[in-house]
């Protein structure tokens, strides 16, 4: 059987063409960022009528971050809210860990733990099964000083009752670095 | 010094009395020499049975076995003329000097004009003169269960990346993912094989030989083909009327993994022309068992399927060809972790941070692969010589489910990579002693992701031709090769940036031209010698010039440079395999390679994000010199027992910063020892084998490692498993049947090119269970009396 040159160049020429038909939105890719999370909210509040929110925010390679400032040797109540506000309005992703509490941990951790500038956690909220959370809480604020105070939200930790970030295990999903000053 | 008599008589006397009786012995030596031969088809190389061998010197008369061979032992050296008789075939005769034990490779021709001849034209791919290797179809069905990359371990200078015992990927002298080419069914095989964590989509039951080509060899397979190519290369299609099956299965202990294979080629007996093949795979494993503990979500699943059918006649043929690859792979769940602290806190644990028991259950982060390829060839006889056109089309579709806050059902990216492939090539009659081939090559490719996607990679359009020339030229003992290719590579990328994600369009094109020469020579029947010079070029991938953000999983931001220049690679092969006397053959391969342009990572500064710190990564590019060797040696105690050794080093260098380049696979040695015997009339080919391999620590590490990377390499290791295997009769048919026990002392060890050595150890003893069952039917038999004729051929190893 005798193949022609010009069946030949048919065939290559079709399957080069065959090629060029193509119906795929390749020129406009549409990625989304998953699960953002841009900032970690303090509410916090007390029976004397104080009320205050301390915001650690990163959106758009900016941080912005407000100082902790609470009166020396007091109680208040802190909720703390994680959100999203990359977008309008704004998503409250705490709404999120509260359905899964189960695997999420807020870890407080204050430097120094006691004395001038220590703020001391009590009365955190629990998870479905009993377990810390910590989305709601109480901080006890030492002796009139500087600190730090570092708020990391870890998801499916294998340490629950850890005290420290490190020791809770997971992964960090948020981790909020706040300057105290009490005053 | 004048001898005295009494000397003479008491001392130089008894010695050379002694002499005559070693001498004689020593003589006697020399006819123990062993030749094992394969007869083949002349086009297809498809080994043939029966075939009657009768030598006439030794007045005695063999038959090949279904593998189309035989061995004759105590030869002495001398002249020896071969008569191969086979029905359908051309009978063939030719004298041989044989000097010492050998291996001899004859070619019958099929008789044109009978019922039952068909012709088949040349499926053997070509290879360069570059070093290579290979497994057979036995060496893989001896090692089905494991994954692609780590059965090719088995190949001296290949080691393998991981992430963890199911997601391997093979290294070839250091070089793997995009700098190096997979071939599947002579396809160029495109499964965003740049990945690190995308281990090759290719079923390993598909392949009668896994060749490896360890080197430069663009000239041949264009681009990527720096550190070498995997060729998969399934056996020739049924020539001779009837059908035959083989069933293969395996049970694997450590991840109560279950294989099983099956394969059925048929030939019409009404349509000689016509044959057919159809194949599966499934497999299953659960969570595998590392020293102590069971590593969280490491399961697998994989089915595959495939079909072929051909149409073949003595000059001109075609053949189609469809496959699918599917699988779901978990990746231990400890692996995914937050930011740079979450990371040095798994590091740190000495016991795997997530707890475990054995499941079967694949969750979340996992990844789903399938990969189609459908190819059709045609090939036809011209004056010119023999042309091939081949065109393949492979669609690619990945998809990654991360863990997530919210349980959603979606996967986090859907990335599918379509590409096609044509190839038109001649491989030209022969202008007396200068055979080659000229072709010319086309790909269309598009790379996208689902709306709604994390960020990942820009979509992309590529295209490209190539143009190439290979010949190659006898003369005496010496075999010359020489190639040239032209390449050319257009891409436009379509990138989102910025906060709003603007989609910016990019469009670059990238030539090259490549090279190869190379020369071996038979300097006598004991020892070939062969020095190749090639080069191999790589165009930089859309991640390498693209990346912005976090590399999901790694705990590390990677950031693309979109002014990288393609990767140029310069190689100098030398390979010498010797035969010493009966029992000794070594192979020697040293290469060096240069590599401008080379394309890594270098660390920058660490970043603070909401998650926490983590270390950026910026693509750069620098000058690397790898420069290593791969000695393998095998001896022949007895007809029963062989030891083979084999030891590879690599020292690779980073020649800008003088320095060592990182994550280089560390050298190693291995030891096998096989003893193998008949037992009975039922039990046969039966044997014990010993296998053991050291990998040393990896200490040629760059001075900034801790800057780059915690903790250090680790600690070398040793590793041993034991292989009992026989072939089991039952009536007439054949039962293979082994057990095989993988890392017998339950060795905890980690692996420096493993991802998963942060978290975890690498998997601890695996007991496998293997049957294979070939299954020939009742197929006819013709015979003819036929001329004797007598025809040159040539015998090539």
């Amino acid at each position: 059987m005798k193949i022609s040159g010009s069946l030949i160049a048919t065939i290559f020429t079709s399957a080069v063409l065959f090629t060029a038909c193509t119906k795929t939105p390749i020129e406009n890719p549409e990625p989304v960022e998953q699960e953002v999370i841009t900032t970690i909210r303090l509410v916090v509040t007390n029976s004397s009528g104080f009320n205050k929110t301390f915001n650690y925010k990163v959106l758009n390679d900016l941080n912005f971050v407000d100082e902790v400032v609470l009166a020396p040797s007091t109680e208040y109540d802190v909720e703390i809210k994680v959100l999203n506000e990359s977008l309008t309005p704004t998503e409250d992703i705490t709404e999120e860990v509260l359905a899964e509490s189960n695997d999420h941990l807020f870890v407080l951790e204050s430097n120094p733990a006691t004395g001038a500038g220590a703020i001391s956690f009590t009365d955190g909220s629990k998870d479905a099964d009993g377990n810390p959370l910590n989305q709601k809480l109480k901080f006890t604020t030492g002796e009139a000083g500087n600190g730090v105070l570092t708020v990391t939200l870890k998801h499916e930790p294998t340490n629950k009752n850890a005290g420290t970030a490190g020791a809770a295990g997971g992964e960090t999903d948020a981790e909020a670095s706040f300057t105290v000053k009490l005053q | 010094m004048i001898l005295s008599t009494t000397v003479m008589r008491y001392i130089l006397l008894p010695i050379l009395l002694c002499m005559s009786w070693v001498i004689p012995a020593r003589a006697q030596q020399h006819c123990s020499l062993n030749i094992n031969i394969l007869v083949v088809e002349t086009h297809n190389a498809q080994p043939l049975y029966p075939v009657v061998v009768h030598v006439d010197e030794l007045k005695a008369t063999y038959e090949t076995n279904e593998k189309g061979r035989v061995s004759i032992d105590s030869l002495c050296p001398g002249k020896y003329t071969f008569h191969f008789h086979a029905a359908g075939y051309e009978h063939y005769a030719e004298q041989v000097t044989i000097s010492g034990s050998t291996e001899l490779k004859f070619k019958l021709s099929h008789i044109e004009g009978h019922l039952d001849e068909v012709t088949i034209a040349d499926e053997r791919e070509q290879t360069l003169l570059q070093a290579k290797d290979k497994m057979d179809r036995q060496q893989i069905t001896a090692n089905s269960g494991k994954t692609l990359g780590d059965m090719l371990q088995a190949v001296n200078g290949v080691s393998v990346i991981a992430n963890g015992a199911t997601i391997a990927k093979p290294v070839i002298h250091g070089m793997h993912s995009n700098r190096i080419v997979m071939l599947n069914n002579g396809v160029r095989q495109e499964d965003q094989q740049w990945g690190g964590e995308h281990a090759p989509n290719i079923d390993p039951f598909l392949a009668n030989n896994l060749e490896v080509i360890k080197g430069a060899a663009s000239v041949k397979y264009g681009t990527d083909a720096i550190g070498g190519v995997v060729l998969v290369e399934p056996a020739p299609l049924r020539a001779r009327p009837g059908t035959d099956a083989e069933l293969n299965l395996a049970g694997l202990s450590n991840n109560r993994m279950g294989v099983a294979s099956g394969v059925v080629n048929h030939n019409f007996k009404a349509i000689p022309a016509l044959s057919f093949r159809v194949q599966g795979t499934y497999k299953k494993g659960g969570n595998y068992r590392i020293p102590g503990y069971w590593a969280a979500n490491t399961g697998v699943e994989e089915n595959n399927y495939s079909a072929a059918a051909a149409w073949r006649k003595q000059h001109f043929g075609t053949e189609i060809f469809y496959s699918r690859f599917n699988t779901d792979l978990g990746v231990y769940r400890g692996a995914h972790t937050g930011n740079e602290a979450d990371k040095l806190a798994a590091v740190n644990s000495d016991t795997p941070l997530v707890p475990a028991d054995f499941t079967y259950e694949l969750k979340r982060p996992r990844q789903h692969v399938e990969h189609d390829l459908a190819k059709a060839k045609m090939y036809f006889d011209s004056k010119l010589g023999v042309w091939h056109a081949t065109y393949a089309y492979q669609h690619n579709f990945r998809q990654e489910y991360d863990v997530q806050r919210v349980e959603t059902d979606d996967a986090q990216l859907n990335l599918t990579l379509n590409t096609q492939t044509v190839n038109l090539n001649l491989e030209h009659r022969a202008f007396g002693e200068l055979k080659g081939e000229v072709g010319v090559d086309g790909i269309f490719q598009e790379n996208f992701i689902q709306p709604g996607d994390r960020v990942f990679l820009p979509n992309y359009r590529s295209k490209g031709a190539a143009a190439y020339l290979i010949e190659r030229y006898k003369i005496s003992n010496w075999t010359i090769e020489g190639g040239l290719r032209y390449d050319y590579r257009w891409y436009e990328a379509f990138n989102p940036e910025g906060s709003n994600q603007q989609v910016v369009r990019y469009e670059y094109s990238f030539k090259n031209l490549s090279g190869t020469l190379g020369a071996t020579k038979r300097v006598s029947n004991n020892w070939q010698l062969s020095t190749i010079l090639s080069n191999a070029w790589r165009a930089p991938q859309a991640n390498e010039l693209f990346s912005a953000g976090l590399h999901h999983g790694a705990a590390r931001i990677e950031l693309g440079n979109k002014n990288l220049e393609p990767e140029r690679s310069y190689n100098l092969n030398i390979e010498s395999k010797n035969q010493f006397g009966s029992k000794l053959s070594t192979e020697l391969s040293l290469y060096t390679q240069y590599i401008q342009n080379y394309i890594y990572l270098e660390p920058g500064a660490d970043v603070l994000t909401i998650r926490g710190y983590f270390k950026t990564f910026n693509y750069r590019q620098t000058d690397a010199h790898l420069t290593g060797a791969d000695v393998s040696a095998m001896y022949r105690w007895n007809d029963q027992l062989k030891t083979n050794f084999k030891g590879s080093v690599l020292f690779a260098r980073n020649t800008t910063a003088k320095d060592w380049l990182i994550l280089m696979p560390a050298d190693r040695l291995s030891l096998n020892t096989t003893y193998t015997k008949d037992i009975s009339r039922k039990l046969q080919e039966c044997y014990l084998g010993l296998d053991t391999r050291y990998v040393f620590n990896q200490w040629r590490i760059p001075s900034n490692f801790d800057v780059i990377d915690y903790p250090r390499p680790p600690a070398g290791y040793f590793l041993a498993d034991v292989a009992v295997g026989t072939k089991l009769l039952a009536g007439s048919q054949p039962l293979y049947i082994s057990l095989t026990v993988m890392n017998i002392f339950n060795q905890k060890y980690r692996d420096y090119l493993d991802a998963f050595r942060y978290f975890i150890d690498q998997p601890g003893t695996n007991v496998v269970l293997r049957l294979r069952v070939p299954i020939t039917f009742n197929n006819s038999k013709n015979h003819n009396n036929e001329d004797i004729r007598i025809i040159n051929s040539d015998h090539i190893h």
